[in-house]
């Protein structure tokens, strides 16, 4: 018995907990809180069966299957089914795991919700659904169904607080209104990933990933087709994953219920994107300037994210602007791997090895960034349960009456932070590693590649600051104004999760030492029967040579313990005064980052400025100038307004004799036409 | 039985009319019994239409045929048939209608007269579907306007006189023209063949060769009838009116069936007949198309009334059917008659929705409204998912035509080496979303309203309920499962749009 075989089973899991708790949620315990996690464990356990099964290759590179779904045009037939390969059931599995420890961790934080708690396991569980049916897709319209329906649940998440929000009116308004921003701005890239799509589609007369990425198929079409294709495709992660100039949704989409972040930014959504990015690599390598395009975003977004973390005071923002980041390290990773490998595909000359790694860096950092943030926002949240606030300024001193809640806090920073042999330090070295790889080469993209890596550390640095800035104002120091009303740690339904995911966030990096860079590698025969691309060969001693003996490495080392050092000077031992450098909060700089670079000020301006004032001008155009000749003519051809309010007012006898009296006229001519006509 | 299955259908809601209209009096609690009954049994019988239908035939099927008047000059027949595309929209009208007797159960004011009306438009709507010879066409064209001009009439809002006569004057005037259209169809066939009778059968002029001048000339004065019915800007300005005066159960079957008579025509009477006059008009029609879609779409963000903005984005939805059908390609005409579909069922949910908000809380202006997710929990999820299928989410039957349509016209504009004028359609799923979305945020996020008194106000009733859930169920349905539709309407578009290809 293979266990493929049900893989179609594990988005219906969450599916079916979705109509459950929908219909009979009320009528559960904690709103069908356990129904949710019982699913996700399930989707879970199938999940990392199947996993297992593609992972050891019992099916070979991928495992395809799919039925029918649409004939849309003679010969074009859209499909329904299952591509499971490496990707794939990485993403099923770390999806559906993170989801389950977020909803037992829900379990205690959306306790006190009342009967919003039906509503609260309903969505999550199609979000689940979602993600997993969007990550087994065997085909680009598939994927796009459950991408729209990830942005859906997203937008219901998002505005979970949308009505009767705890903290009153203000907040229900702010959490309307970044639901809406969070929908409408990641559509914008997703009408560009339709219009890819439609390339597509008009290209290959097929959407599916066993006929797109295939050599044979590809070498047949326009490569400028297929770059605009790529480009357009990449318009949907720019949304989707919140890269710049998209990206201002994801620090408003903190209004929803902090488990809701954790599950947008370290299991779904977020994710998506990336994911994309990695799915569409065959397609995307047929372009270099593509791959340069991608990189360039992914590096911008890192370092324009985290510096608008440094100084912002809300918890939860800080952790916002940190996945910004971290995604930016992800698509920069891709781009910079891609970027070789379509140098590689241009000119036929295999890449192997750790020239192959940018591809491998960008998944790896993604599943590792999956654990330390989930740790950090449940983390997080449960500082926010205990205080009422997040403000970190009225924290401080959290360390004493929430000893588990800090140190897994400290876990989740360390590895986010790049900190020798937690999570992040590999894959973070992988992503700078990846870049270096490039800009190593010549030309102009190379020294492209050399400022992209050189934004790059100054994240890395950025990073380590203030992610121990927001440790030490939330747990270290003195006691702030809302400690002292802390209610000490939280219960252990929120604690045990923090706990096992924190056991992820520093070990999971080690699963490269023992195999699992192979798991990782985008395998995919190129053009020309002996050309494959993967990291063939690549074991153990290989990485761990190639980390330890690079410079770079210990450079990212230094510029990570530096942040860290920054951190502790200026808010743990105070000697520095953090306000010196931006005369205490008045400087331009300062405003800017906390105006996020005037963004949406940008955003309402294209909105309220630009397109309700056209609106508005239609409108009028509609009512006087269209609608105005309309009854000037009706009133001129029935004499006046007079007679049109002699017919308004109820004469239709009239006109109706009118009409009979046309039609009897218009039959008569016919007639006669008819007659003098001889038939 | 099956001989007479189409009369069958046709005219049990005629039957029902009469039926319903002698229960005054005492007996007038029994009308909506009669209504619910007599447009129960169309639905049966459409259902059974379906089951029996072989999709493997082109052409008629279900053919009744007789001579209705017989002189030297006229040939005049009773025609009736059902191919794939006509299948589908006969389901949508029954399936609409059974749902609208359900809705206005509660229907206080006159019922028997407002029920005899529905179901008499009923028949004048399954007229218009089932009618394969031009006159029968026209006749039940014309029958399916004037209930509704009653219904706006008498059950309408404030204005409701003059958006009743505009109605009815603005939609006659594109019908006469229309049937000055038909008439040279029959006149010029008559003519080119020879024959010493005028036939008004589809069967005998759609294999006419018409000369180019004369189908170029033809296609406008038809394309100008259906056009004004659909509506298109800037034919179009009876539609808002119409709407926002309608009864609910009006304006559902005003804008789930009654538009769709026009682009149902365009199709059948206007590609299948005149295949070189589409092609002479196809950049016309898709630029008329474009400009229906964006500016019904701007329209719609400046509507403050929930419904008139509901009516705006009909414009622009039935804008994306027209520049289906202007593809002439199969994927094109196929999505654009599945999109008629799709749009009768998503905007049914629409204006019961806006239907109910007004009767409930005593308003549709958008800015008076606000958190009616906690006074109205169930309605707002029925709002949610009505805006939600109809700015196109996947998974819902919304979504298939738009895309459909969408990829139909990159093709062509591929081919036209005009690509990026698909950029004009993808910002109207841009704009679509944000009216939608905006007004759901005034309207049923945020604090609850101070505005005007809602503290008595109650959630949807049974009967609105249930109707609203059918619906939701539907869009689902042919979301997941758009073969179930697709695959009638596909053999249908596929050829036509073999002979357009050729030409």
């Amino acid at each position: 018995m293979n266990f493929v075989e049900f893989a179609w089973l594990i988005p219906l899991i969450p599916l079916a907990a979705f109509l459950f708790i929908g219909f009979f949620g009320d009528r559960t315990p904690e709103g069908g809180g356990y129904v949710a996690v019982g699913a996700a464990a399930l989707a879970f356990i199938l999940s990392a069966l199947v996993g297992y099964e593609i992972l050891s290759g019992t099916h070979g590179d991928y495992y395809y299957d799919s039925i029918p779904w649409l004939t849309i045009s003679n010969g074009v037939v859209l499909n329904f089914g299952l591509y499971l390969d490496n990707l794939a059931v990485l993403m099923m599995m770390f999806a559906s795991f993170i989801s389950m420890l977020i909803f037992i961790y829900s379990i205690g934080y959306m306790h006190d919700q009342g009967d919003r708690k039906k509503r609260y396991y309903t969505k999550v569980s199609l979000f689940l659904t979602a993600m997993l049916g969007l990550v087994m897709a065997s085909n680009f319209l598939q994927l796009f169904i459950f991408w729209e329906i990830v942005g859906l649940c997203s937008y219901l998440l998002i505005g979970f607080w949308g009505f009767r929000h705890p903290k009153g009116d203000k907040a229900s308004l702010a959490a309307a209104s970044a639901a809406k921003k969070a929908f409408l701005v990641t559509r914008m890239g997703d009408v560009a990933l339709l219009a890819g799509l439609f390339v597509l589609l008009n290209a290959f007369s097929s959407l599916d990933f066993v006929t797109l990425f295939d050599p044979a198929n590809i070498a047949l079409v326009d490569k400028s087709t297929l770059a605009l294709g790529s480009l357009l495709i990449f318009g949907g992660v720019i949304g989707k994953s919140a890269q710049f100039p998209l990206h201002d949704w994801l620090p408003d989409a903190m209004e929803g219920p902090t488990t809701v972040s954790a599950l947008i930014h370290a299991a779904t959504m977020v994710k998506a994107g990336v994911y994309l990015t990695a799915r569409s690599f065959p397609i995307f390598v047929q372009s270099t300037d593509v791959m340069l395009f991608i990189a360039i975003i992914g590096g911008v977004t890192a370092f324009y994210a985290a510096t608008m973390a440094l100084n912002n005071m809300n918890i939860k923002r800080v952790l916002a602007y940190s996945t910004l980041s971290q995604l930016g390290f992800m698509i920069l990773a891709l781009g910079a791997g891609g970027y070789l490998i379509a140098m590689g595909v241009a000119d036929g000359t295999p890449i192997t090895g750790s020239k192959a790694f940018g591809y491998t860096a960008g998944v790896f950092h993604m599943m590792n960034h999956a654990f330390f943030k989930a740790l950090l926002f449940l983390g997080a949240g449960s500082v926010i349960h205990a205080v009422g606030t997040e403000d970190m300024r009225q924290m401080g001193g959290l360390r004493k009456r929430m000893s588990v809640t800090s140190i897994t806090m400290l876990i989740g920073t360390l590895s986010i932070a790049g900190i020798p042999v937690f999570a992040g330090f590999w894959s973070k070295d992988f992503v700078l590693e990846a870049v270096m790889v490039v800009a190593e080469g010549s030309g102009v993209a190379a020294a492209i590649f050399l400022l992209l890596y050189i934004l790059a550390l100054a994240t890395a640095f950025m990073t380590a600051f203030y992610m121990f800035r927001l440790w030490y104002m939330t747990f270290g120091g003195e006691e702030g104004e809302a400690s002292k009303h802390c209610h000490g740690e939280s219960e252990k339904v929120m604690t045990y999760p923090l706990i096992v995911l924190s056991v992820f966030a520093a070990l999971s990096g080690f699963l490269i030492l023992f195999g699992f860079n192979q798991a990782l590698t985008f395998n995919w025969a190129g053009p020309g029967s002996d050309f494959v691309i993967g990291g063939g060969g690549y074991g153990m001693m290989d990485v761990l040579e190639k980390i330890f003996t690079s410079p770079f490495a210990y450079l990212a080392i230094v510029v990570a313990v530096a942040g860290f050092y920054a951190a502790y000077r200026m808010y743990n031992f105070k000697d520095v005064d953090p306000g010196r450098f931006n005369k205490d909060g008045e400087s331009a700089m300062y405003q800017l980052l906390q105006k996020r670079y005037f963004f949406p000020q940008f955003y309402d301006a294209i909105a309220l400025k630009l397109t309700y004032p056209v609106a508005l001008a239609v409108e009028q155009v509609d009512r006087k100038a269209v609608d105005g000749t309309v009854d000037g003519i009706a009133n001129s051809l029935t004499g006046g307004s007079q007679m049109l309010r002699r017919i308004q007012n109820g004469f239709v006898q009239t006109y109706a004799a009118y009409v009979l009296g046309g039609l009897l006229l218009l039959f008569v001519a016919i007639y006669m036409i008819g007659y003098i006509g001889g038939l | 039985m099956t001989d007479y299955l189409l009369s069958m259908i046709l005219f049990t809601p005629l039957v029902g009319a009469v039926i319903a209209l002698f229960m005054a009096g005492d007996k007038l609690k029994y009308a909506r019994w009669v209504a619910l009954v007599f447009s129960a049994i169309p639905l049966g019988l459409s259902l059974l239409l379906v089951a029996t239908f072989d999709n493997n035939i082109l052409g008629y099927q279900f053919l009744e045929q007789y001579t209705w008047i017989e002189t030297s000059l006229l040939h005049m027949q009773y025609m009736l048939g059902v191919d794939g595309l006509s299948l589908i929209m006969v389901l949508l009208t029954t399936i609409l209608v059974f749902l609208v007797v359900l809705f206005s159960w509660e229907e206080k004011e006159r019922p028997n007269f407002f029920f005899a009306l529905i179901l008499g438009m009923q028949t004048g709507l399954l007229g218009v579907f089932m009618a394969i010879d031009y006159f029968m066409f026209f006749i039940f064209w014309e029958v399916a306007l004037i209930p509704m001009y009653f219904l706006i009439n008498l059950w309408g809002g404030p204005r409701r006189h003059y958006a009743a006569i505009k109605f009815f004057i603005y939609t006659h005037v594109a019908s006469l023209v229309m049937l000055i259209g038909i008439f040279a169809l029959a006149f010029q066939a008559a003519s080119i063949e020879g024959w010493s009778q005028l036939s008004f059968a589809f069967t005998d002029i759609s294999g006419v060769a018409f000369s180019s001048g004369f189908q170029v000339l033809v296609f406008g004065l038809l394309f100008f009838g259906f056009a004004v019915k659909m509506p298109v800007v800037p034919f179009h300005t009876w539609l808002p009116d119409a709407h926002v005066e309608a009864p609910t159960a009006g304006s559902v079957l005003l804008a789930g069936v009654m538009l769709k008579m026009g682009s149902y025509g365009i199709i059948r009477i206007c590609l299948d007949v005149l295949p070189e006059g589409a092609v002479a008009w196809q950049i016309p029609m898709i630029i008329i198309a474009l400009v229906a879609i964006v500016y019904g779409a701007l329209a719609c963000i400046a509507q403050r009334d929930l419904k008139k903005m509901v009516a705006f984005s009909s414009i622009s939805h039935m804008g994306m059917v027209l520049l289906g059908i202007a593809t002439l390609s199969d994927i094109g005409i196929a999505a654009g008659a599945f999109q008629m579909f799709a749009h009768g069922l998503i905007t049914a949910v629409l204006f019961m929705v806006c239907g109910i908000v007004g009767h409930n809380v005593g308003t549709r202006q958008i800015p008076l409204l606000g958190g009616l997710a906690e006074k109205m929990p169930n309605y707002a999820a029925f709002m949610m998912f009505g805006f939600m299928a109809s700015l196109g989410l996947p998974g819902l039957v919304g979504f298939v035509a738009e895309f459909n349509i969408l990829a139909a016209f990159y093709n062509w504009g591929l081919a036209e080496g005009v690509a990026w004028v698909i950029v004009i359609g993808l910002a109207s799923l841009l704009l679509t979303a944000g009216y939608y979305l905006w007004a759901m945020q005034r309207s049923i996020f945020g604090p609850v309203t101070d505005k005007v008194d809602v503290s008595k106000v109650h959630d949807v009733s049974v009967y609105e309920g249930v109707s609203l859930a059918v619906l939701c169920g539907l869009i689902a349905l042919f979301g997941i499962f758009p073969a179930l539709a697709w695959d009638f309407v596909f053999p249908v578009a596929s050829g036509l749009a073999a002979v357009l290809g050729v030409i």
